[in-house]
């Protein structure tokens, strides 16, 4: 493999690169949280302080609220205009592999039978460059998932860190169209081998482990375990951050704005956890919190894998770290009654 | 043909983007109760008015624009194409924005989406139809179309109840159905008043009295969930066998196309795999939740 690394200090000449081409986007703290944002041409900085984004990645393709259309009525009646296709495309600087692996589970449901052309369009749009974990937070558990902190599935390009440099990999066509800068140098068998090495040590950093084996299975069985359930959702608020926030989920509600004669049909994302996602005017099917929770668990581990062979969950902890109750997606898992 | 088969999930054929609605034009509405109304309409495009199908027991995304969007069966028969129909009652802010709507309104259309009523399978069948209030929408417009097809099928009982007789939906129907000699039309209400000829009692003892053979029959039941769910059984003791019942379920749906996820039951979408599902099918859920 013709792999190719780049000097630490040389890592500003990748996107300096790209944004020719690509609107680039890069982890920043500038909004108040951590999130993908428009990189400012200046230094990368973020490497210093990085572990991942508390906004998933997710939001460039699903956002929090984007517009489908928009419509106004003249003498004739109404019209509806979509917007203008993205000419630019975009690139994501910095993707960790967790949350690009989130994309392809989120592709499935994107490409299955409809096509949906506001995601996938982005999608097409976008290429992504991961850069390979060396830190884990403590709610880290990609390695029970069969991912890695260097996995590279759904990443266009993958740079792992070897010290000095980063190891850089295309791993789609895509990928290697990037590898245009004149910074990069060829990488060796030695530094092959210290990625090995980085790779090793970065799972070794993922300490909380999740027994998945047979868990849609154990999932099926308890689902009727009222009980079970009950204490699964005891401390729950229904505060929907978990979902909001977890890269793989991807539920949404269409709603119309209106401004004087122009109104705009929105998309906007939508929680399983709150009793009003289910709610119709004379019966709701979840109102219960026990209900909500139960479906928020099941669909990630057991019904998502029923349709597309894929578990829903990627271990990149934000549900665990960002609860402020301290609810724990793993310890759920584990509590799960054999059903015997 | 296998329970699977009953509600065999549709391919899903849209050309470009399916989230923009058609216009249509609402041209008559009709007053069934004093809170529900059903909209006849067409698509604006000449086009559309030609070449849309859709089959009995498929739904459609209806916006008012600037309110937001809702899901409603087609309440008309795809026997009678010379405009569209669907029955609306008032009860949240969408519904509530379409009543208020008159004669000439444009409004949004996107669909059909579902796998609607199978046809084949109900062929050559006695057909026993239970419907309870605006529950009847989706039925009525199978019911058209067998009429419209009537030596294709064998008996036909129809089985209608409502809160009160003013809360009966397609009156008019109903006149012609009961007058129709290779029909039996029973119609019963919580609570009859002066002028009320028919039953009263809830909808699942009426079946009970009436007793529909079981013999060479589907029944096909549409109501709300409470309904459905003790209809069931009282056909089972009728001997009707799950792969007999026929139902079609009502969930909170928003994008009708398997993406925005809170029509689930477990890992079934109804707007997707449904809306139209035998019991056996249902009896298989994961979730009771239906």
């Amino acid at each position: 493999m013709a792999d190719k690394k780049i000097n630490k200090r040389d890592i500003a000449k990748l996107p300096n690169e790209w944004c020719r081409e690509f609107s680039v986007l890069v982890p920043s703290r500038e909004s108040g949280t951590v999130a993908m944002t428009r990189w400012d041409g200046k230094d990368i900085g973020f490497l210093d302080w990085y572990r991942n984004t508390v906004v998933p990645p997710r939001d460039s393709f699903l956002p929090l609220i984007e517009e489908m259309f928009s419509f106004y009525k003249d003498k004739d009646g109404y019209n509806i205009e979509l917007p203008p296709p993205k000419e630019q495309k975009q690139l994501i600087f910095g993707i960790r592999p967790c949350d690009a692996r989130a994309l392809a589970i989120l592709d499935m449901t994107f490409n299955d039978g409809y096509q949906d052309p506001y995601y996938l369009g982005r999608r097409q749009n976008t290429v992504l460059v991961g850069i390979g974990c060396t830190k884990a937070y403590d709610s880290c558990f990609c390695t029970s998932l069969g991912n890695s902190p260097t996995d590279t599935t759904g990443v266009d390009l993958m740079l792992t860190d070897i010290g000095e440099d980063f190891l850089v990999e295309a791993i789609t066509d895509a990928g290697k169209e990037l590898l245009t800068t004149s910074s990069l140098s060829k990488a060796t068998e030695a530094d092959q081998a210290r990625a090995k090495v980085s790779e090793e040590t970065a799972r070794q950093k993922v300490t909380r482990n999740i027994d998945i084996r047979d868990i849609a299975q154990k999932l099926r069985a308890s689902f009727e375990d009222q009980d079970f359930w009950q204490k699964v959702a005891a401390k729950c608020i229904s505060c929907g951050i978990c979902t909001l926030l977890c890269p793989t989920c991807y539920c949404f509600d269409i709603n119309d704005e209106m401004s004087k004669a122009q109104g705009v049909r929105c998309r906007s994302l939508d929680s399983c956890s709150f009793p009003i996602y289910t709610r119709m005017p004379m019966e709701n099917p979840r109102t219960e919190k026990w209900r909500r929770v139960r479906n928020k668990v099941c669909h990630k581990y057991e019904f998502y894998p029923m349709l597309f062979d894929a578990i829903a969950c990627t271990g990149c902890g934000r549900c665990i770290r960002l609860c402020p109750v301290n609810w724990d997606i793993i310890q759920i898992i584990e509590s799960v009654p054999t059903g015997a | 043909m296998t329970v699977t088969d009953i509600s065999r999930r549709k391919k899903f054929f849209a050309q470009g983007n399916a989230y923009v609605p058609h216009i249509v034009v609402i041209e008559k509405i009709i007053e069934e109760t004093p809170d529900t109304r059903t909209f006849h309409f067409s698509f604006k495009d000449e086009k559309l008015r030609k070449d849309f199908i859709f089959e009995s027991g498929q739904f459609a995304e209806y916006s008012v624009f600037g309110v937001g969007e809702a899901p409603f069966t087609i309440s008309s028969s795809p026997t009678r194409r010379s405009h569209l129909e669907c029955t609306i009652k008032r009860v949240g802010r969408v519904t509530n924005a379409l009543h208020r709507l008159g004669v000439g309104a444009e409004i949004g259309f996107r669909g059909p989406y579902g796998n609607g009523f199978p046809l084949d399978y109900l062929q050559g069948k006695n057909l026993v139809f239970i419907a309870g209030g605006i529950g009847m929408a989706p039925l009525r417009s199978l019911i058209w179309s067998v009429i419209d097809n009537r030596d294709s099928y064998q008996k036909i009982d129809i089985i209608y109840g409502a809160r009160s007789p003013a809360d009966l939906c397609f009156r008019y129907d109903l006149d012609l159905w009961g007058r129709d000699k290779t029909i039996n039309l029973v119609t019963t209400v919580d609570k009859g008043d002066e002028g009320w000829s028919g039953r009263e009692g809830f909808v699942p003892q009426v079946v009970e009295q009436v007793a529909p053979s079981a013999s060479d029959a589907v029944a096909i039941v549409g109501g709300p969930p409470v309904m459905i769910r003790l209809t069931f059984p009282v056909l089972k003791n009728l001997g009707f066998a799950p792969e007999q019942m026929l139902t079609t379920l009502e969930k909170r749906i928003k994008c009708g196309i398997g993406k925005c996820g809170r029509c689930n039951i477990g890992n079934i979408y109804v707007c997707r795999d449904g809306p139209v599902f035998s019991y056996a099918q249902i009896k298989q859920f994961i979730s009771s939740e239906y």
